[in-house]
């Protein structure tokens, strides 16, 4: 909020020179069970503008069985979660009643339903009349070329074409068996969440580990972040998070980091199997720990090429 | 001449080396005067120092107590006139933080980690302050092109 007030300010003694940014856009976060959801498109577009990537959960509709395309919701890691609280772009959705806030829903989206039923029902009676008339005015004009060319004839004919084009439009009624009936495929219930912006740091359920490896983990991708790097979880090649100098829909990772505190232990064994896996997959593991004073330390480990 | 071989390996038959000749060797006398209290630390810096000198032939290897450590520290140059090294001989199943890999690079030179196992064999790592984007794939790459792409998927 304060953020936007200075937008303000500043948008009343520039306006002229200089475009003020518009205030950050706030997604919405739903939360299932302890999991940071992200369900609206807009939502999902501002995040990765941002540079979180995060992972898509769902399947689409059009493309069911398969893993290789997932669509939304788009699942946040907790450290993506806690750099957007941080900066005050998400804002928890509020969840679902268990029976109030589903029954209205439900009555809300029936009557939403009914409403444009009658609407389509209309534009489509106007539309059947036009072409019952212009139906009838091709099949008295080619029958009236095919007949007599005399005078007379025409006027008559005429005549009687006024007339049926009257009887129609008092007569006309378009069934309701006929009525083209449009089923939309978007999901209607995403639309009608309200915009909440609570601000979180009451609200925000207490979910969130205090332990130092987490929060060694949140300095990491933090720091990383800033200097531009995109990270996704690297559960497949048992690291913390995969690094990638872009974005990865356009770039292989560099990267594997492992994020530990200065004084955690770990076996050589290990460094040696992470060491390993990393030339394998031709990344570069990287230790990485939160020093004392605020910088963050990184170790490259590489295969020393000595047979 | 047959006569001076077969005494030659007559006197090896009969003085065989001593079995803990490394105990008896100068540079392990030399590390142990570093007074590091880790004896197994020791003995795998020696076989690392063994393996440096005699197996790589690199030059100038020396060895230096690390006190933070307490552990023993190789320098050694891979060529002549080549920069110097640290390497720091660790056996396999000890642990290693961040902070003491951190104590080494700090000395300011590049630095490998050697791993060395119960049965002596060994493997380095080398360890590098910062970023250090790795090698790409090398080309020369050929764009496949539709029909591989094609025939793959139907492989699939």
């Amino acid at each position: 909020m304060r953020a936007c007030s200075q937008v303000q300010v500043m948008d009343d003694d520039f306006s002229s020179r200089r475009e003020s940014p518009p205030p950050p856009h706030v997604v919405g976060v739903s939360l299932c069970d302890s999991a940071p959801l992200l369900w609206r498109v807009e939502d999902l577009r501002s995040v990765r503008a941002q540079g979180l990537v995060g992972a898509l959960l769902g399947s689409l509709p059009r493309t069911p069985r398969q893993n290789g395309r997932l669509g939304r919701p788009l699942l946040l890691l907790p450290e993506e979660e806690r750099l957007l609280r941080e900066r005050q772009t998400a804002a928890a959705l509020p969840a679902r009643r268990q029976d109030g806030g589903g029954a209205e829903l439900v009555v809300q989206v029936e009557q939403q339903q009914e409403e444009e039923q009658q609407r389509s029902y209309e534009e489509q009676s106007i539309l059947a009349l036009e072409d019952r008339k212009s139906a009838l005015l091709r099949a008295m004009t080619s029958s009236h070329s095919g007949g007599p060319g005399s005078g007379t004839g025409t006027e008559a004919s005429d005549e009687a074409l006024r007339g049926r084009l009257e009887d129609l439009d008092r007569s006309f009624t378009f069934p309701q068996s006929a009525l083209a009936v449009q089923l939309s495929t978007a999901r209607a219930g995403l639309s009608y969440c309200p915009e909440a912006r609570a601000f979180l740091q009451a609200d925000w359920p207490i979910r969130e580990q205090h332990d130092r490896s987490w929060d060694a983990r949140y300095q990491v991708f933090r720091d990383l972040r800033g200097r531009g790097f995109y990270l996704t979880s690297a559960g497949k090649f048992g690291g913390d998070f995969l690094v990638y100098p872009g974005d990865p829909l356009r770039f292989h990772a560099h990267f594997i980091a492992i994020c530990s505190s200065l004084d955690e232990s770990v076996c050589v064994l290990d460094v040696l199997s992470a060491a390993r896996l990393g030339s394998n997959v031709k990344k570069t593991v990287l230790l990485c720990s939160p020093g004392t004073d605020g910088r963050i330390l990184y170790t490259s480990l590489q295969w020393s090429g000595m047979v | 001449m047959n006569m001076s071989e077969e005494s030659d390996t007559a006197d090896v038959m009969e003085n065989p080396p001593p079995s803990n000749w490394i105990l008896h060797h100068p540079t392990y006398q030399l590390m142990k005067n570093l007074e590091v209290e880790d004896s197994e630390q020791l003995h795998t810096a020696f076989l690392v120092y063994m393996d440096l000198s005699e197996v790589r032939h690199w030059k100038e290897v020396s060895c230096v107590k690390s006190p933070e450590l307490q552990l023993v520290l190789l320098e050694a140059r891979e060529k002549e006139g080549a920069p110097v090294q640290t390497v720091l001989p660790l056996p396999v199943h000890r642990p290693l933080s961040h902070k003491s890999i951190r104590h080494v690079l700090d000395r300011g030179f590049p630095m490998l980690l050697c791993a060395v196992a119960a049965d002596s064999t060994l493997v380095y790592q080398r360890m590098t302050d910062g970023l250090v984007t790795p090698d790409p794939p090398v080309g020369p790459f050929q764009d496949l092109g539709r029909r591989q792409h094609r025939k793959r998927r139907q492989q699939r």
